[in-house]
């Protein structure tokens, strides 16, 4: 490609500098064009992205500096904070050239804290200081779809560009991925006990908030946990009233045809209905899924022929 | 923060050169080399290249994005330069099972010791051995002795050192990082012993 533009007779008159434009934007949109069809395209590579994910939050609920032998004066939750943001910005872009500038940001904020530490300490940080702060802050940031992004850099970044200084800090990063995969009880400056306590009680935490968040979803996403509560309210609510209808003998009223003293009536049946809705709300988020699932669908199908039955008699 | 933009600045102007794209930088006259440091942690691998490519101990300067990876040009006497690039390595033992992905590709791996460190002394030597095993087949390597200045503290005799780097058909030579001794030598050394792309 880059033949062909400098043999073009339009460019005969470009510097060096246009031509590299030229090439840079020609990547970055192409590579937005077939994004889609070139990102994380198989399932294997999103079973890979999402075990490392898994493994880093397994390792975020107990993972400490110091079992890295991060040096106490190194400690720098703001800058650690910081570079985390640059990498887990990485996976919003498209283009390979941006993916990779997210890592040498990231990378540059690491050895901004180094380099600040070496000129009080006046002791030179290479490689032993680097390499665990960009693990753990990898392991903090957890970056969203990290072994995907980093086989998509290495495959479409112009071959020309991933040398030198950023070939050097993509390496890192791969090989800060590949530390956390291969992580176990001996990697860290870690009881291997204690490492193992702490990756099942982790695993064990990890299994109830997934089950919760399926099931309840309280706490976490209170807009989705409306969405299901009302569309829950809406079937029970069915339920109930059409096989025991005659406790709801406002069903087929109009507003019209209410006086005041309905209010009352009225009142205690919501309150009732509401109680109800409650409880058995409540008796179905302790269900486990598959069990929730099957009963949710039966109620579905207990309504729709409820429905049709409905039709029917109206008719 | 100068997000990335001194460095494509930089590499557009090496692409200008004739010659020099494609990543090798392999025409005659300017090299382009990597160079892979190997060695326990604490034995001053760092310090050895701020030496080098700085000219002092104390790393005040910004030059590059860290430390970890720097880079030098040095001219030799047949007016040629070579431009070393220097990648640093975790000498901590959990991450040698990492190593290979820097190694990978590398022309010359510089293999640091501690003279007053025995046991940096073994590690060196295994990575002396995982090179041979490992690395690529023409890479060239260099066997480090460094804190020489530290004389009453050595633990390993200087001829150790020679012995062994003979046995395996590499450069030896013992260096001080903070009186800057032998530093030149050793990369000037290494620039000497590079295989030559011939010359058209």
């Amino acid at each position: 490609m880059e033949v062909s533009i400098r043999n073009h007779p339009l460019w005969a008159t470009a510097t060096e500098q246009d031509i590299d434009c030229a090439m840079e934007g020609l990547e970055k949109y192409i590579m937005t064009k077939l994004f889609s069809r070139t990102f994380c395209t198989s399932l294997e590579e999103a079973k890979v992205n999402h075990e490392i994910s898994e493994k880093i939050k397994l390792l975020q609920t107990f993972l400490k500096p110091q079992h890295l032998d991060i040096q106490p004066v190194l400690h720098n939750e703001s800058s650690w904070l910081l570079a985390e943001k640059e990498l887990q910005k990485m996976n919003a872009f498209k283009a390979p050239q941006e993916k990779l500038s997210s890592i040498m940001n990231c990378c540059r904020v690491i050895n901004n804290l180094l380099l600040n530490d070496a000129m009080s300490e006046h002791v030179p940080a290479g490689a032993d200081d680097f390499l665990p702060l960009l693990i753990y802050v990898t392991i903090k940031a957890n970056p969203p779809m990290l072994h995907s992004n980093l086989k998509f850099i290495k495959l479409y970044r112009r071959q020309t560009k991933l040398i030198s200084e950023a070939e050097y800090y993509f390496t890192n990063l791969v090989s800060a991925k590949t530390f956390i995969i291969d992580l176990n009880a001996k990697s860290l400056s870690m009881d291997e006990i204690k490492f193992e306590e702490c990756m099942q009680e982790a695993k064990l935490a990890n299994k109830l908030t997934n089950e919760s968040h399926s099931t309840c979803q309280m706490k976490h996403q209170e807009k989705n946990d409306c969405m299901l509560s009302i569309k829950m309210h809406n079937k029970v609510l069915d339920f109930d009233v059409l096989q025991d209808g005659s406790n709801y003998p406002y069903m087929e009223a109009k507003s019209k045809d209410l006086e005041m003293e309905d209010v009352d009536i009225l009142l205690h049946h919501y309150k009732d209905l509401v109680s109800k809705h409650t409880r058995l709300c409540k008796a179905i988020n302790c269900l486990p899924v598959l069990e929730k699932e099957s009963l949710l669908r039966q109620i579905e199908m207990h309504g729709n022929s409820t429905n049709t039955n409905d039709q029917t008699t109206s008719q | 923060m100068g997000c990335g933009s001194s460095f494509p600045d930089r590499e557009s102007g090496q692409l200008g050169r004739p010659n020099s794209e494609n990543g090798g930088g392999q025409d005659a006259k300017n090299l382009r080399v990597k160079l892979v440091l190997l060695g326990d942690s604490g034995v001053g691998k760092s310090c050895i290249v701020l030496r080098f490519v700085r000219g002092q101990f104390d790393p005040t300067s910004k030059v590059t994005v860290g430390a970890s990876f720097l880079s030098q040009t040095i001219a030799l006497q047949d007016s040629t330069t070579v431009k070393f690039e220097i990648w640093d390595t975790a000498g901590q033992e959990r991450y040698a099972a990492l190593a290979p992905l820097y190694y990978r590709g590398a022309s010359v791996a510089v293999i640091v010791y501690d003279i007053t460190s025995p046991e940096s002394f073994s590690k060196a030597q295994y990575w002396v051995k995982e090179l041979q095993k490992h690395g690529s087949p023409d890479i060239v390597m260099a066997l480090v002795g460094n804190k020489a200045d530290l004389h009453e503290k050595r633990e390993v005799a200087v001829q150790d050192g020679m012995d062994y780097s003979e046995k395996n058909g590499m450069f030896f030579i013992e260096t001080s990082a903070k009186t800057a001794d032998n530093i030149n030598e050793l990369f000037e050394e290494i620039a000497k012993r590079l295989p030559r792309p011939p010359v058209t």
